[in-house]
């Protein structure tokens, strides 16, 4: 966009030396144009396999029944909506990635908005997968929506949070769609461009008819403004609506007024961590690390910082209310999330959502990919967790003692819940295969203002304040994708 | 006017070109190979693409057509003349008596689909057990006999009779010994049947047999006053009751009577006068009536005999020989203490004991003697029939089969070869006799055994009549045809005994012309009329005399001493006593799914029996809740699991009876373990009590299939109690009602009731927590049993459930929380509370709000509606009923080859109550308040053009209530019982504070303990 250069004093968003339109393009599209690698194959067998096993066990569930499940008198829900819960919680840092933060103007979301979106989109699939699933009756799924029908007045409950729900998700599904692709739309066109024969058709289709004219680039950025304005309130109320699934009924540790913000903030938390997750590993074996860089991970690192604290405020808050409010119900659910036969769960919560990403203050964690990872995945872990403990230790110990049950999943649970996350990995794994991974235009516009070289060439111009200078080094020591050794002699 | 213009159709026809000439001639455009078609040669020829899309429409139109299924076609046969009494879809009541209880029998097109309790019935005045109500779906369950059998083969009835007859002819010659073992008959027509069998055959004798006895009694009363009776006990009468073990609302005699008449002392209308019966139990395991006492003492089975003896002594002022204090100096305490309430209560008071060890009975005589019981509420000169069985006659059977004196032996509704304590002893000696003759109509222990199978039928088959107690007699008629080819017992009898009469039925009648009508004031045709309709006839009671037990009990206390001493526990043994289940009896009803499924009103266990064992106990022996062990006592071992018992008397385990069937039928097959052989015969009686082992056996531990898992209610005001001296203070201290009232605040739009707003009212007081609402809801509403596995994953199907909380009292304490409970020195003092609970039809319902299709409403009577086939099956709903009482359809059991067992087979669909459908997997359901029972009374109040009278409708679980605990009723009209009945001052909702408004009103639970246990 703009063609005056970036201070100075911020990171660069791209490294590398040389970096050229067409070295992007080469660099971004090498998995889409060329035959898969050993660990592509190694990672979309397992993640097939994972998806067949879904498949067999929700084909399970549907022929026998919800029985087949561990769920009782008492816990209705169990594995099911945490699953649905922690997977549309996952998609949300997509959302937030390419919608707040443009219209913020964060140009370092350019690097990583394909993949976040992306995942949203599959997220965002498991989830509904769980919403057809978890019905007694999921072949009169479409009574939950608001179809003229024979009977006249027979119309869906609007009080009912599961209604709100379906409107939610979908809504959310759709403009996620729409604005992924749309975002895709110069890139499609590039593959289209290099492609020949068949797959050039394919792409030609899916291009729209892309032809690169400056107000095709126009109405391209100005459509992209607009969708991101419809997105932006979708990242707040999607969960919002999800949270009211429990915050609207009556159970205690359910019927808290904390839950909306609470449950976003969750939701950007377990996002990002995903997106972390996955890119810690794209970068890797597809090689863009100048492309995704230390600076995005660290950035990444510090919003799962910020919205890990906020959840334990948030975590904290809930007990002290409890307390507060002077409702032995609520008082109870409490304590016994933390002390009673589940406590296990709690505290792994406890442990994994609030106390390890604190580490994240240290910039050595923040910057350290290996430990990223791994606080990603634990992360992850810990939200699957805080659904489960809102979940089952709520409704296993409710009002009156005699229903108090526990819950057991059964291997039909587990393998729903395990396979969705290999049907989550085969929809990535081929989206990387068939589509750019990296907004290849988006991160053509950094090249000019933001990258390392740009930079770079601003240093060796010799007119920049050699203390701004100074520091610019200095950031650039975090990045194991920016060769040293050229500053130094500098 | 004419037109001269002219239209055409082409330039060819405006010019009129020879071409258009030639094809004007034809009616089609285009030749049609009409000709062709004819001649054959059109099928060689061009397909026209017309011809083409024409055969094809008519052939895919054709295939659609045929592949069109028809709907399953169910044949029906109309009737061709219509019975006059049978008008589809509207059902007749039969009278019938089951158990000595006159009842009701519910038919819809000739199938019987619900037992009901007959409100004439002087028993239960409409009450009926869990039992009764269960026994209608013995009469469509698949594992019945489908016809006669011999050998084990299946043979017909002309054969049964002629070897049966030749046998007997030949045994007669023989003078060999005929014995008929029967349960005890209070039948007059098939006692008549069994004494005209014995005139034939004067070698035959009758032997009445119950496998759990009650001989003890029948002998010491006929030791202490000359009278062999089961006296007919007034616990109506009684102000102070004390019970050593007798669990008489939970199946001791007669439990139906015997809970009307207690709760008669204790519900609403005696609080109304201030006024309760104080209940004292002494007892080792926690039984059904202890668990309802003020006042609950635990005791070891061998130190009950002392207890009687300090008692007797208390209350006489003497001191027999050999009599010492009992070890525990609270338990002393409390035998004096009751003493001294029992003489207060001289003329109004009782004392019970389940032994059946006749010393122990005879000293209960003397000790309600000193009472002046007798004339009040023992009553000797009307006895109870209930029971007639003598132990020693069975006992003898096998010595005389042993020695091979018997020729023949019958049995009907007695099966020894599983229930008789030296069973293997009894099937050895039966196999020495030459004709072996049993009347089951299922293949069971017995009836294997034997080489003739004559299956009976069942009750709702069968003509008959029964006499519970003196005096009152009812009468069993036939509702269906037999649905198998079996016969009546009576029947074959009077067959093989070559009787005068010919039918069973006209037998029946001949007994009741001659002399049963005749007591109620009735005669003929017109009497026998009126008996179809009452059902009974019950003659004047005869006066009660007063019994003074003047006997010497020297020798009597030396026998209870020197007995007790047999079976202390002590150094590492510990004693054991066996006890009839609550659910399935002696086993008799072990094939009865829904008696398998009604939880024990204490444990809350299923489909099993267990080790019962105090907490404490267990922690000395080393082991923990579900652990297998292996009992042994009396050089018999059983594996069962250990069940934690509150209130199980430390040192001592029960084990109930009536499990581990190896022949009752698809159902009751190895459920549980037969605890039978632990029975011991001691002085001429069987008795449950023995010294017994216990050894772990280790690896991994069982899970029992609980209903309820969590014991108290920590501290929650769902339950709300007090004690009768603070209800006298203050009748509203338990309720909490009168406080303030609070400001309500609702987030809802109220809707007008404009006539009706059905509500209930339950009485704590009254509900003993037995379980026969549990069982009646089943079958009024086809509630599906799912089994144990289903059970043990928590998700039993009931409607209503009874929720049983433990509570310890502590000094003056009560303990309500499990963490208190856990550090409690002494958990002997348990006080346990029963609450029904059902779908409470909240007027702000918590479940209608998150419904996202709207399953679940709220209708214009209050009623919380359910309709199952709008229902996704979200499970919302469920989630956010407080009470839980929501089930869910997790399979389709209804069609699921894995629940076969319970349901799904052709006979157990007939039992289906019509006006109630079946639930299809994934869908959700709950307690309707018997929508269609509320229909079909407001149907039936507009067709006589009359508003609906209180009282008229009643719900299943409110009908077969003993207890009268369940009121039922329109809260718009004030003067309702129901309305009534939630005003009192004991009046409370459970949870009530959620602003739900639930439609269900419990009246406070008041317990008569005294200050001084306190």
């Amino acid at each position: 966009m703009a063609s005056h250069s970036e201070a100075i004093i911020r990171e660069p968003l791209i490294t590398g030396k040389n970096i050229t339109y067409a070295q992007i393009t080469n660099e971004v599209l090498r998995p889409v144009e060329n035959k898969p690698n050993l660990a592509w194959w190694i990672g979309f067998g397992l993640a097939s396999m994972g998806a067949t096993m879904w498949l067999f066990c929700i084909s399970w569930t549907f022929w026998f029944g919800i029985g087949e499940w561990g769920l009782n008198k008492t816990v209705g829900w169990a594995w099911d909506i945490t699953g649905f819960v922690w997977w549309v919680g996952i998609g949300h840092a997509g959302t937030l990635i390419s919608a707040v933060l443009l219209l913020f103007r964060q140009n370092w979301r350019n690097s990583i908005n394909r993949s976040a979106e992306a995942m949203t989109i599959f997220a965002v699939v498991c989830a509904a997968t769980y919403i057809f699933g978890h019905m007694g009756r999921p072949w009169l799924a479409y009574w939950t929506l608001p179809l003229p029908n024979q009977y006249g007045s027979l119309w869906v409950d609007w009080n009912s949070a599961l209604m709100m729900d379906v409107f939610a998700i979908s809504t959310y599904f759709s403009v996620s769609l729409v604005f992924w692709y749309t975002g895709l739309l110069p890139d499609i066109a590039s593959i289209r461009d290099r492609a020949t024969g068949l797959r050039r058709r394919i792409y030609s289709i899916l291009s729209f008819g892309w032809s690169g004219s400056v107000k095709t680039w126009q109405r391209f950025e100005t459509v992209s403004l607009i969708l991101a304005g419809i997105s932006t309130p979708l990242v707040l109320s999607v969960h919002t609506i999800v949270s009211f699934d429990f915050a609207t009924s009556l159970e205690p540790g359910w019927h808290t007024t904390i839950f909306p913000p609470y449950f976003v903030a969750g939701a950007i938390f377990s996002g990002f961590a995903m997106v972390q997750t996955l890119l810690l590993i794209v970068r890797k074996v597809l090689g863009l690390e100048n492309y995704i860089t230390m600076f995005h991970i660290e950035s990444m690192n510090k919003i799962i910082l910020l919205t890990g604290s906020i959840v334990g405020v948030a975590y904290i808050t809930e007990f002290f209310i409890a307390w507060y409010s002077g409702v032995e119900y609520e008082q109870y659910a409490f304590i016994n999330r933390a002390t009673g036969p589940y406590w296990w769960a709690y505290w792994s919560m406890m442990t994994c959502n609030v106390i390890t990403p604190q580490l994240f203050w240290s910039k050595w964690v923040r910057t350290n990919i290996p430990f990223s990872w791994v606080l990603s995945i634990i992360v992850n872990i810990g939200m699957w967790f805080e659904r489960f403990v809102i979940i089952v230790t709520s409704l296993h110990r409710d009002f009156l003692p005699s229903s108090w049950v526990m819950f057991y999943p059964t291997w039909v649970d587990v393998g729903i819940f395990v396979g969705s996350i290999g049907l989550f990995f085969t929809m990535f794994l081929l989206f990387l295969r068939v589509l750019p991974s990296v907004a290849m235009a988006e991160v053509k516009l950094l090249v000019k203002t933001a990258s390392e070289q740009s930079k770079k060439k601003l240093l060796d111009g010799g007119h920049v304040d050699p203390d701004h200078a100074a520091y610019y080094k200095e950031s650039l020591e975090k990045y194991d994708s920016v060769d040293l050794t050229q500053y130094q002699k500098a | 006017m004419e037109s001269n213009k002219k239209y055409w159709k082409g330039l060819e026809e405006l010019n009129n070109t020879p071409e258009f000439v030639e094809s004007n001639k034809h009616e089609f455009a285009e030749p049609i190979p009409i000709e062709d078609v004819l001649s054959g040669n059109g099928l060689a020829g061009k397909t026209p693409r017309r011809d083409f899309l024409k055969t094809l429409g008519f052939g895919i139109g054709a295939v659609s057509l045929a592949a069109c299924q028809k709907a399953p076609v169910h044949k029906s046969i109309p009737y061709l003349i219509k019975p006059e009494e049978v008008t589809p879809g509207v059902a007749n009541f039969y009278v019938s008596s089951y158990n000595g209880q006159a009842i009701l029998v519910k038919t819809r097109e000739g199938r019987p689909i619900k037992v009901e309790g007959n409100p004439g019935d002087v028993l239960g005045k409409g009450g009926v057990t869990s039992q009764t109500q269960a026994s209608l779906l013995d009469l469509y369950n698949v594992s019945r006999l489908k016809g006669p059998m011999q050998d084990n083969g299946d043979t017909s009835w002309a054969e049964v009779d002629n070897f049966v007859r030749a046998e007997l002819g030949a045994i007669k010659a023989a003078g060999q010994k005929i014995r008929i073992v029967t349960s005890s008959i209070n039948s007059p027509s098939t006692q008549g049947v069994i004494n005209d069998f014995i005139a034939q055959y004067p070698t035959a004798k009758h032997i009445n047999y119950d496998a759990v006895s009650y001989t003890g009694i029948i002998q010491a009363n006929q030791n202490s006053f000359g009278k062999a009776v089961l006296p007919h006990y007034h616990f109506e009468r009684a102000d102070v009751i004390v019970s050593f073990g007798a669990d008489f609302l939970g199946g001791w005699i007669s439990e139906t009577e015997f809970t009307r008449q207690y709760v008669s002392n204790r519900s609403h209308e005696a609080l109304e006068k201030k006024k309760m019966s104080r209940h004292i139990q002494f007892e080792s395991r926690m039984s059904l009536t202890g668990s309802n006492a003020d006042t609950r003492i635990t005791l070891k089975p061998s130190e009950e005999g002392l207890a009687i003896i300090n008692l007797y002594n208390a209350v006489s002022g003497t001191s027999l020989p050999g009599s010492k204090p009992v070890s525990n100096k609270a338990t002393q305490t409390a035998i004096t203490l009751a003493a001294k309430e029992l003489v207060a209560a001289k003329g109004r008071a009782l004392v019970v004991s389940g032994s059946n060890d006749v010393a122990i009975q005879v000293l209960v005589n003397a000790t309600n003697s000193l009472l002046s019981s007798y004339g009040t509420t023992i009553d000797l000169d009307n006895p109870s029939y209930q029971y007639k069985g003598n132990d020693a006659e069975i006992v003898e059977l096998v010595n005389e089969m042993k020695r091979g004196e018997v020729g023949a032996v019958f049995f009907l509704k007695a099966n020894p070869v599983y229930d008789y304590y030296q069973s293997s002893a009894f099937a050895d000696a039966l196999k020495k006799v030459r004709l072996r003759v049993s009347f089951a109509d299922y293949n069971d222990e017995t009836a294997s055994v034997c080489n003739i199978v004559a299956p009976n039928s069942h009750y709702l088959e069968s003509w008959g009549d029964e006499n519970a107690v003196e005096g009152y007699y009812t009468l069993v008629q036939p509702t269906i045809n037999t649905v198998f080819d079996t016969r009546q017992a009576e029947q074959s009898l009077l067959i093989w005994s070559n009787n005068a009469v010919k039918d069973y039925y006209t037998y029946v009648r001949n007994t009741w012309n001659s002399k049963i009508l005749p007591l109620g004031g009735l005669a003929g045709q017109g009497g026998w009329e009126t008996l179809m309709q009452t059902g009974f006839v019950k003659a004047a009671d005869k006066p009660a005399g007063t019994y003074t037990f003047s006997r010497d009990l020297n020798a009597v206390a030396q026998t209870i001493l020197s007995q007790s001493a047999k079976i202390a526990g002590g150094n590492g043994k510990l004693e054991l006593e066996v006890y009839e289940a609550y659910t399935v009896r002696d086993g008799k009803y072990a094939n009865n799914p829904l008696l398998q499924e009604l939880p024990d009103p204490i444990s809350k266990v299923t489909w099993d029996n267990y080790v019962a064992i105090s907490p404490k106990t267990a922690k000395e022996l080393n082991v923990e809740e579900g652990d297998l062990v292996e009992v042994t006592a009396n050089g018999y071992k059983l594996e069962l699991p250990i069940l934690f018992q509150p209130g199980q008397a430390q040192g001592a385990i029960a084990i109930a009876l009536g499990y581990g069937r190896t022949k009752a039928g698809k159902v009751g097959d190895l459920v549980g373990k037969n605890a039978f052989p632990f029975l011991g015969l001691v002085n001429g009686t069987f008795q449950g009590a023995a010294v017994a082992e216990i050894k772990a056996l280790g690896g991994d531990k069982i899970i029992l299939a609980q209903t309820q898992t969590h014991n108290s209610y920590e501290g929650r005001d769902v339950i709300r109690e007090t004690t009768l001296k603070e209800y006298i203070k203050n009748p509203a201290e338990a309720s909490g009602k009168g406080e303030e009232e609070k400001n309500t605040y609702s987030l809802w739009d109220e809707y007008d009731r404009p006539q009706y707003d059905w509500v209930m009212a339950i009485d704590l007081n009254a509900c003993t927590g037995c379980g026969a609402c549990v069982v009646a809801c089943n079958v009024e509403n086809n509630i599906p049993v799912v089994g144990r596995d289903e059970v043990r994953r928590r998700r039993e199907m009931h409607w209503i459930r009874i929720d049983r909380y433990y509570s310890f009292n502590e000094g003056k304490e009560v303990k309500t929380r499990e963490k208190e409970i856990e550090q409690l020195e002494n958990v002997d003092d348990v006080s346990v509370v029963f609450q029904p609970m059902l779908c409470q039809h909240c007027d702000h319902a918590p479940c209608e709000t998150v419904c996202p299709v709207l399953a679940t409403t709220h209708s214009s009577d209050g009623l919380n509606q359910m309709a199952y086939n709008r229902c996704v099956g979200t499970r919302y709903c469920a989630n956010n009923c407080p009470y839980k009482v929501r089930r869910f359809n997790w399979f389709n059991y209804w069609n699921d080859s894995r629940f076969e067992n319970y349901l799904q087979n052709d006979y157990t669909e007939l039992v289906l109550n019509p006006d109630v459908t079946t639930r299809f997997r994934g869908v959700m359901e709950k307690c309707t308040m018997c929508v269609q029972r509320i229909q079909a009374g407001k149907l039936q109040a507009k067709l006589e053009k009359r508003p609906l009278r209180d009282g008229e409708i009643k719900v299943a679980c409110q009908q077969t209530c003993p207890a009268n605990a369940i009121i039922f009723g329109n809260q718009k009209d004030p003067n309702s019982e129901v309305s009534r009945a939630l005003r009192s001052e004991r009046n409370y909702y459970v949870l009530e504070e959620l602003n739900v408004k639930p439609g269900i009103g419990y009246q406070a639970k008041v317990r008569n303990r005294t200050e001084l246990e306190a």
